[in-house]
């Protein structure tokens, strides 16, 4: 063995500690982008939210019919609620934001815990409910 | 000595990959769900069983009680909104045990639908999923990691010339070993994050992944009360009639969609007619916060109702309200029961009997069947509810107390309708807070069939004349 190949071999034994103690340590389930789906009457809606936080957040609303195509509707609002503390806030309006897709840009979520995102959907077959669950981190 | 650092560092690979599935060998997850439904005219325990393997399927229990018409129950699996899986139970005439196994494909919130043709439940459940604690991934590792030290520690001490980097893999060793002590010693007292279903909303990530909950601003999780509206616009007397009850937050104005299966059933309905006849009944969910149970009322007049209901995060609540029964074929009062002593009802012979205590002071009533083959019902032995003091219009004693069925050495979980062997006493304590007199219903099952047995009790004041 010569002088130059030991270090190598302890770099690459380092190396590989430090990888599988990262793997088993790394903080499981970072936040990130989230987003859950359901069905109400005849829509199919998913709710995505880029690493939901305190404060403003962006909530993106894909809204398909039955047949699978993206939905046109009259309105659709989103109303935070924060069910361990009793709070309803007032219902924020989402824009349209493409084919099926409505954008609430400006959705204030004040404290950390377990929120649920209420969305309405207005439409020519009157109005749709839709319940999602949000973990706001601190 | 390249070729076996590159052979020690395969082996190292292969030991930590195969640390992966270490959590298989943990405890099994979740168990069976109980839950009582009162469909259309049948009174039913659903009991879904525990799911293992996930993806894997879903085998689904129905229990039918006596007087159970026979007929078709359509189950579904549905997650995320979308229909998993269907199959068909055929309910015979007999009470008894019928099933069906649907399939499930992922850990998460689910909800099996129970369609009899004319109503459909929606019965929301948590399948959970296994899940390796920090504290396991951290041991496993640590040992992983201690034994490749070890390995690379003799090599080097066999192979180099200088002793001294020896000890740089030994003492590698020694801390990979203090990590993987320390996790295993912690690991017992570390608290479980907040559970999906029963504390926290579930979705299909949290049940997956419950460690990011544990960081919440709020520490006590309990929800708002709820409050009722109950209506039975379509009920007259003699007539088959619907209650709709609506559950919306205390709080918010929301429809309350977190109920818990407490005591086996989302919502325990009692409900009374003027002349005190009982129901007890377990409305089945038809939406968020929308709960639905048939009567046939016997008389006209005003019924009263209570809900007993727990929500997501915790506590039992009790709320009350009352509906008109208007007037129409039938106009049938119950004669008021008798007191204590023996009677026959429904076939059975039993016998009441009670050392009865002034008030604040425990009385304890004690319904004794000539044999031992009680069923539990609602995971008791019996269930007594006690109205009054019947004075008192408003009647502000309203209790529910329950006998518990004697814990089997050996079975830490509690046995189903199936084991028919408890009794033949069924006793009740109760401090009664008020004098006067009570009406008061013990119910047990037997066969298959639930037996009520209505009564009246008097409770002296404390201080006064035993």
């Amino acid at each position: 063995m010569t002088a130059k190949k030991k270090p190598l071999l302890v770099t690459a034994i380092v190396l590989v500690l430090v990888i599988t103690l990262v793997w088993i340590f790394w903080p499981g389930g970072d936040s990130g982008p989230v987003s859950s789906q359901t069905v109400t009457g005849v829509y199919s809606v998913r709710l995505s939210a880029e690493n939901p936080k305190l404060g403003t957040n962006s909530l993106a609303i894909e809204v398909s019919d039955a047949a699978g195509k993206p939905a046109t509707l009259d309105a659709v609002t989103v109303e935070p609620v924060m069910p361990q503390m009793g709070h309803a806030f007032a219902p924020v309006t989402a824009i349209a934001d493409g084919p099926g897709r409505y954008r609430a840009a400006e959705t204030s979520l004040p404290m950390s815990g377990q929120w649920e995102i209420d969305v309405t959907l207005r439409g020519p077959g009157g109005t749709n409910q839709a319940v999602f669950p949000l973990l706001v981190k601190n | 000595m390249m070729k076996l650092g590159a052979f020690l560092l395969c082996v190292f690979a292969l030991a930590v990959a195969g640390a992966g599935p270490a959590h298989a060998d943990s405890a099994p997850v979740g168990g069976d769900i109980q839950v009582a439904q009162t469909l259309g005219e049948r009174e039913l325990t659903v009991i879904i069983r525990r799911a293992d393997p996930i993806p894997g399927p879903l085998r689904v229990d129905v229990i039918t009680h006596t007087g159970s018409p026979p007929g078709t129950l359509e189950l579904r699996s549905v997650v995320e909104g979308t229909v998993i899986s269907q199959t068909s139970v055929i309910l015979g005439a007999e009470s008894g045990f019928y099933g069906g196994t649907l399939r499930v494909d992922r850990a998460g919130p689910w909800e099996l639908d129970v369609d009899d043709g004319a109503e459909v439940a929606t019965i929301p459940f948590v399948l959970p999923a296994k899940i390796a604690t920090p504290w396991e991934k951290a041991t496993y590792g640590g040992f992983i990691a201690a034994g490749f030290f070890l390995l690379v520690a003799l090599v080097l001490a066999v192979r180099s010339r200088r002793t001294g980097l020896t000890l740089i893999p030994a003492g590698g060793m020694v801390a990979a070993i203090a990590v993987a002590v320390t996790a295993a010693l912690l690991s017992a007292s570390a608290p479980p994050p907040p559970a999906p279903g029963s504390v926290l909303d579930p979705t299909i990530d949290n049940v997956n992944n419950p460690y990011p909950n544990t960081q919440t601003s709020t520490m006590d999780l309990s929800r708002p009360p709820v409050n009722l509206f109950a209506q039975a616009d379509n009920a007259s007397s003699g007539q088959e009639g619907e209650l709709k009850l609506r559950f919306t937050d205390g709080s918010t104005g929301r429809a309350v969609d977190d109920l818990l299966v407490h005591d086996n059933a989302f919502v325990h309905l009692l409900v009374v007619s003027p002349s005190g006849k009982l129901w007890h009944l377990h409305p089945i969910r038809v939406a968020p916060g929308d709960y639905r149970a048939n009567i046939t009322p016997p008389e006209p007049g005003t019924y009263a109702i209570s809900a007993e209901l727990s929500r997501r995060g915790g506590g039992v609540q009790l709320v009350r309200s009352s509906v008109q029964i208007a007037s129409g074929s039938a106009n049938d009062p119950t004669p008021e029961p008798a007191g204590l002593g023996a009677r026959v009802v429904g076939g059975n012979s039993v016998e009441l009997t009670a050392d009865v205590a002034p008030t604040g002071s425990p009385t304890t009533i004690t319904a004794h069947f000539d044999t031992a083959d009680l069923q539990p019902w609602l995971g008791m032995l019996g269930h007594m509810i006690v109205i009054g003091p019947l004075d008192n219009p408003a009647a502000p004693v309203w209790a529910h107390v329950h006998s518990l069925a004697p814990a089997a050495p050996g079975m830490p979980a509690k046995p189903d309708e199936t084991v028919a062997a408890f009794g033949p006493d069924v006793p009740f304590t109760y401090s009664f807070p008020l004098p006067g007199r009570y009406r008061v219903w013990i119910q047990a099952e037997r066969d298959f069939s639930v037996v009520t047995i209505p009564t009246v009790i008097d409770i002296p004041a404390a201080g006064g004349p035993r």
